[in-house]
């Protein structure tokens, strides 16, 4: 039998020739760029080889520059989402759940989110200097809203009539909270952390450039002192690698935690 | 003389089962004196008057908008009177009352709860009790499933089997079987028949199917302008078939009173307007 609703993605392939299908794409990309970069169509000062890039990640890892400097990127990233992201969500949720403190706090937060987080620069290298604070802080600044707006989406939308089941059915409200509440509002959360994770790894980009002493934007902003353009090439490809693992754990996280959902449900 | 207990006292943990408990013991006397009910400008309700002893099963029928769920809504606690008294069994109606069970004309499951998780929800989590439930309603085998595997005859099932877990006094039925296809509703109407005849509860059922009342009920109650217009009952045996002369009779009249007003303009100087028109003021 067929899922019961389309899902948004294309029906799962099951044999390994299918799962193979779209990394085509990429493969004959790197194919083409390897041959016209050995061929110095490309030149290598503008876009080293493939070949030339891995050689610079192998190089830096026999160094043992490689792993520290990623572990120190992905420890600000994680420390600045877990600040800002459990903020939004409980924010959300109080929002959400208790119409007076929405009230009080819900049209503040509206007009703050409309303010660029990073336009906020300046004025955190004022505050913070520019240490580890002042990165941590942009993060958790980037990543509040976007999980702050869906929680409080995912709760104000939890379907009626459910609620007035649980009314008439006297569960109380903390059964009513974790039976229906958190669940009816979990897929709008989950929109918001993916949508965070992306916001995260770009701000700390951005954040890693104002004079870090370690992490990927410092191998990068090095890169570029020295003219080493494979290096710098392998930096923004370990962004985009980190990037893409997040999404992949937040991917996971939706199927375990929305395994219910139509979207999901296979039939057996 | 006052009945005397010849068995030991059941032990208040252990639910009796239906079939030990004489049936019209079990359901409770409802009823609604003089209820007002407005919304905004909108008066739904005026001077109703409507009772129900232990264990009967009434069906209110009435056009859309002539206030026959708000008296379901009212009874459930779910939206308080403006005027007037509701009782059950005696006390005034409040939201959770266990005495009282209400089935919508959605299912409304929680759709990340299993079909068993969804009944267990109206005892506390009592997986045990939530098997026996839909074994009743004949959904022994799915409680593992997603609700959003069950076709809609099964979701309404599994509502049932979450109504009846907890042994409710009082079953309101909000059209629980409008949204369904013909032929599941008659099945349907089958099983609510034979629940009501095994547990023994008052059933108030808010149709728009002049048949489907007149099947189940004991009695046909037609709401119009916010009164009751037309109060029958239905003395005939159980189970009913449309086929029967008499049923077909008790139809025509209950229909003619449900569809009388629009149909003859001058009664409606006698008979207050559509509450769906009506104005309080």
């Amino acid at each position: 039998m067929a899922t019961l609703r389309l899902s948004p993605s294309p029906a799962r392939p099951t044999d390994p020739a299918a799962t193979l299908v779209p990394w085509l794409v990429p493969a004959l990309v790197l194919l083409l760029w390897q041959v016209l970069a050995a061929n110095e169509i490309i030149p290598p000062r503008m876009l080293p080889a493939p070949l030339a890039v891995g050689q610079a990640a192998a190089e830096m890892a026999a160094e043992g520059k490689l792993v520290p400097h990623v572990l120190a990127s992905a420890q600000r990233a994680l420390l600045g989402f877990a600040i800002g992201g459990g903020l939004g969500f409980l924010l959300g949720l109080a929002n959400g759940s208790f119409a007076w403190s929405g009230r009080l706090l819900d049209s503040s937060m509206q007009m703050l989110r409309t303010i660029p987080h990073l336009a906020l620069i300046p004025l955190v290298i004022l505050w913070f200097g520019i240490g580890e604070t002042a990165r941590v802080f942009l993060v958790a600044l980037g990543v509040l809203f976007p999980v702050y707006l869906n929680t409080y989406h995912g709760v104000r939308t939890v379907d009626a009539g459910l609620l007035e089941m649980a009314r008439n059915y006297g569960l109380s409200r903390w059964q009513t909270f974790r039976q229906v509440i958190l669940p009816g509002a979990l897929p709008s959360i989950l929109v918001g952390v993916r949508y965070a994770l992306g916001i995260m790894w770009l701000t700390l980009i951005v954040a890693e450039t104002i004079a870090a002493s370690s992490g990927i934007g410092k191998v990068t902003m090095d890169a570029r002192e020295f003219l080493q353009t494979d290096v710098l090439v392998f930096g923004i490809l370990l962004y985009a690698g980190l990037g893409k693992l997040a999404d992949v754990a937040a991917k996971g996280l939706e199927k375990r935690l929305l395994a219910w959902h139509p979207s999901y449900v296979r039939a057996r | 003389m006052a009945p005397m207990a010849l068995a030991a006292p059941p032990r208040p943990d252990a639910p009796t089962p239906a079939s030990a408990t004489p049936a019209a013991a079990r359901g409770v006397a409802v009823a609604a004196r003089g209820v007002a009910k407005a919304f905004g400008q909108r008066g739904v309700l005026r001077a109703l008057d409507l009772a129900a002893a232990p264990g009967e099963f009434v069906a209110i029928v009435g056009r859309s908008g002539c206030g026959k769920s708000t008296v379901l809504r009212l009874l459930s606690g779910l939206e308080g009177a403006d005027a007037g008294t509701l009782t059950i069994d005696g006390a005034a109606p409040f939201s959770g009352n266990p005495l009282a069970r209400m089935m919508f004309q959605d299912a409304r499951l929680l759709p990340w709860r299993s079909a068993a998780e969804n009944v267990a929800l109206a005892v506390g989590g009592d997986r045990a009790r939530a098997a026996a439930a839909l074994a009743e309603v004949g959904l022994g085998d799915r409680g593992g499933d997603w609700p959003g595997v069950l076709s809609g005859g099964q979701k309404q099932r599994v509502a049932l089997a979450r109504a009846l877990v907890a042994q409710p006094r009082l079953l309101l039925l909000d059209e629980p079987l409008g949204a369904l296809d013909a032929l599941t509703r008659i099945e349907m109407q089958g099983l609510i028949e034979r629940v009501w005849t095994e547990h023994g509860f008052t059933a108030l059922l808010v149709t728009h199917d002049v048949a489907e009342a007149v099947r189940l009920a004991d009695r046909v109650v037609v709401l119009d302008g916010g009164r009751v217009a037309l109060d029958l009952a239905v003395g005939l045996p159980r189970p009913r078939h449309r086929g029967h002369h008499v049923f077909g009779e008790i139809e025509a009249a209950v229909l003619d009173r449900v569809l009388g007003v629009a149909a003859d303009p001058a009664a409606l100087h006698e008979i207050p307007a559509p509450c769906g028109l009506a104005r309080t003021a």
